[in-house]
């Protein structure tokens, strides 16, 4: 190894002595005015290069020698166990090529995290947390959601009685997931159902009011006991606390101007994550209608509806996609055993 | 013949360097969904100090990455213990933010502590003595005198600040003492103040050329129309307003600390200029959403380099004759948490 000039400090006065250093049978010896010493590979650490900056060898008892030889600093970081992941990161630096196609790569295991690992994590989760959690997190968010966007229904009181009679006579033909019916008015969220954690279903008297019959009420809240079923409220908070967590802890170093832009990948992917649920709510409808010997059209009907509903306000982020793909199987079956 | 000589501060890194080393960071962080981004902030470190020059010679960050790594994950478990209680117990995500509170100066002192003794220069190294109980009054007490004392405190708070940071900082066995004097706060926070008030002028003023207008006989319509057109002003021009005053008070502020800073027989002078600052703040900003953030290595560069060139060491003929402290062993913690939250402590 050839030799190289470095200042060497010994850490106790802030005194430079220019020496040079080389690498001989395993040791590194320096040499300089009234200088010299020499020290086994394993006892000096090499922090790796970075850049053109000038680099630090640390030795023993605090003593250090800066050089800006930046090929034999390199070699001596070889030579040495230190900092072996930085290897990485140097190969890659070595090329612009390689540090774009690294990027590339870091994104696309990134989003796959996300739109698919995250969601298998949080379901794995939500089969080993209590069920006691849920309605925990249930009440609380009931009560939270009772102070700034619901407001107690409007409906007569034999109407409701009515509803939560007629799910309760169903409900005792068939297993149902432990649920409360719940009806509010909301001027927020209009024409509306909810299933919250730990089985409360809320009904938006918008909702009731724009349905023709009963059995459309009931079929849309077989689809909210389906939420209930898989527990999809928590899972959905446990993602997107576990995205957002993960965000912060990789945005940490990019720099603060990323952190606008942290929140945004999340908020798009969430809408993936619960299309898949509402396709899993949709078929514990379509059971349960049919256990229930409501004709599913009943479903298809008033999610028409709503739809027609909601496309006159204009709705960014849509959480119901392509309602036409979801009721059909709803027009097709109508088997009633 | 000269008793002292002046020693530039120097920045020689250049963008287009950091740039590749910056992407690979981002890269490897992703990929390891974000363990690396303890080695990433050690090796850009490194890289910045190795590039900032006094007398020819280069500082050192000395800080290992497992060392940040331990502290980033205890402050992560942290954030995200205090995310999930607001989420499932918002009365025990009070609890935690008291706590957080009464841990405050722990993580100020811890930071600057960490930060100090991970830096060095010719081979010695840097410390901070500041003690808890006087981080307590200064980012604890004095916060909260704000509120009843109508912001009057705000430059004493800032002084104490600054006289917090530099008067306890340490290099190798030299402490550092801060000379500078509380006046010069006010000039700051004064000149800061009317700079703020004036949009609400611009709007006031509106205010009342309405209100004559509608006593000289103008229609009730017209008059609004001019009121909204005043505030809209106003209010344009208290946006454009904050990062002015922002850069006027990161200038003067590490103007203050610098030069009212001694440690031995060396001075400081800083000579940073809030103009200057704007422009760079300004045209980064520009540039970094034009390029879609891929300017930000080179938007960092231009803000280090700026930094160092106000920087003058004014010292003896040779810088040789400090002499080593003891060497402690500090932990990460206390600065993670900070950097996690973006604590601003002050440091410029």
């Amino acid at each position: 190894m050839s030799r190289f000039a470095a200042d060497y400090f010994d850490g106790q006065t802030s005194r430079a002595h220019p020496v040079r250093a080389a690498v001989e049978a395993g040791q590194l010896h320096v040499q300089g005015e009234n200088i010299e010493f020499a020290f086994p590979l394993d006892r000096i650490q090499v922090a790796p290069p970075a850049g053109q900056a000038r680099g630090v060898v640390h030795l023993p008892d605090a003593r250090e020698l800066h050089s800006a030889d930046h090929a034999a600093l390199l070699e001596l970081s070889r030579l040495t166990a230190s900092a072996r992941p930085e290897r990485w990161a140097h190969l890659l630096e070595s090329r612009l090529r390689y540090a774009l196609a690294a990027l590339v790569v870091a994104v696309l295991i990134v989003f796959v995290g996300l739109r698919w690992g995250m969601p298998a994590v949080a379901l794995l989760a939500t089969h080993t947390l209590p069920a006691g959690l849920d309605s925990r997190i249930g009440e609380e968010s009931l009560a939270l959601m009772d102070k700034i966007s619901l407001s107690p229904s409007t409906l007569p009181a034999a109407r409701q009685r009515a509803l939560a009679h007629k799910l309760d006579a169903q409900c005792r033909q068939q297993a149902c997931p432990p649920y409360r019916l719940l009806f509010r008015d909301s001027r927020l969220f209009g024409a509306n159902a909810m299933a919250l954690p730990g089985g409360a279903v809320v009904m938006t008297d918008a909702l009731v009011s724009l349905s023709h019959d009963d059995e459309e009420v009931l079929a849309v809240i077989a689809h909210e006991l389906g939420h209930v079923q898989h527990r999809h409220s928590l899972r959905l908070a446990l993602q997107s606390i576990g995205a957002g967590v993960l965000l912060v802890a990789i945005t940490g170093d990019i720099g603060s101007f990323s952190d606008l832009a942290a929140g945004l990948p999340s908020l798009l992917l969430q809408s993936g994550y619960s299309r898949d649920m509402e396709r899993e709510a949709d078929a514990y409808a379509l059971r349960w209608l049919n256990a229930a010997c409501i004709p599913p059209r009943r479903f298809a009907d008033i999610l028409g509806r709503l739809d027609k509903a909601a496309s006159d306000k204009t709705n960014l982020l849509d959480s119901h996609p392509g309602t036409r793909e979801r009721i059909a199987p709803f027009l097709a079956s109508g088997s009633c055993t | 013949m000269s008793y002292t000589k002046q020693y530039p501060m120097q920045f020689t890194g250049r963008g287009g360097e950091y740039f590749v080393i910056w992407i690979v960071n981002i890269a490897l962080t992703l990929a390891t969904l974000g363990i690396y981004s303890a080695w990433a902030k050690v090796r850009t470190l490194r890289w910045f100090y190795g590039h900032t020059l006094l007398d020819n010679q280069a500082f050192s960050y000395l800080a290992s990455p497992m060392q940040i790594l331990k502290g980033r994950l205890i402050a992560v478990a942290a954030l995200a213990a205090y995310y999930m209680a607001t989420f499932f117990a918002p009365l025990l995500a009070v609890a935690l933010l008291v706590i957080f509170l009464v841990f405050l100066p722990w993580i100020v002192v811890n930071s600057l502590r960490f930060h100090a003794r991970l830096s060095a220069y010719r081979g010695l190294r840097f410390d901070f003595t500041g003690t808890m109980g006087e981080a307590a009054v200064i980012y604890l007490l004095l916060p909260v005198l704000l509120l009843p004392t109508l912001g009057l405190i705000l430059p004493y708070m800032a002084y104490r600040q600054v006289k917090f940071i530099a008067g306890h900082s340490v290099y190798g066995q030299t402490a550092a003492r801060y000379q500078g004097s509380l006046k010069p706060f006010w000039g700051v926070y004064l000149l800061s103040l009317v700079l703020i008030l004036l949009p609400f002028a611009i709007m006031a003023y509106g205010g009342y050329q309405a209100y004559q207008m509608q006593a000289a006989g103008m229609s009730r319509e017209m008059a609004a129309a001019a009121v909204g057109t005043f505030i809209v002003a106003g209010m344009v021009a208290f946006y454009l307003m904050l990062p002015v005053v922002g850069a006027l008070i990161q200038a003067r502020t590490a103007n203050l600390l610098y030069n009212g800073t001694a440690l031995g027989p060396v001075g400081f002078t800083s000579s940073q200029r809030a103009r200057d600052l704007i422009w760079i703040f300004l045209s980064n900003l520009v540039l970094i959403a034009v390029t879609l953030g891929f300017f930000i290595p080179w938007a960092k560069v231009r803000l280090a380099r700026y930094r160092a060139q106000q920087l003058t060491v004014v010292g003896p003929e040779y810088l040789d004759s400090f002499v080593a402290g003891q060497h402690q062993a500090s932990t990460a913690t206390g600065s993670e948490i900070a950097d996690l939250l973006d604590l601003n402590l002050g440091l410029t």
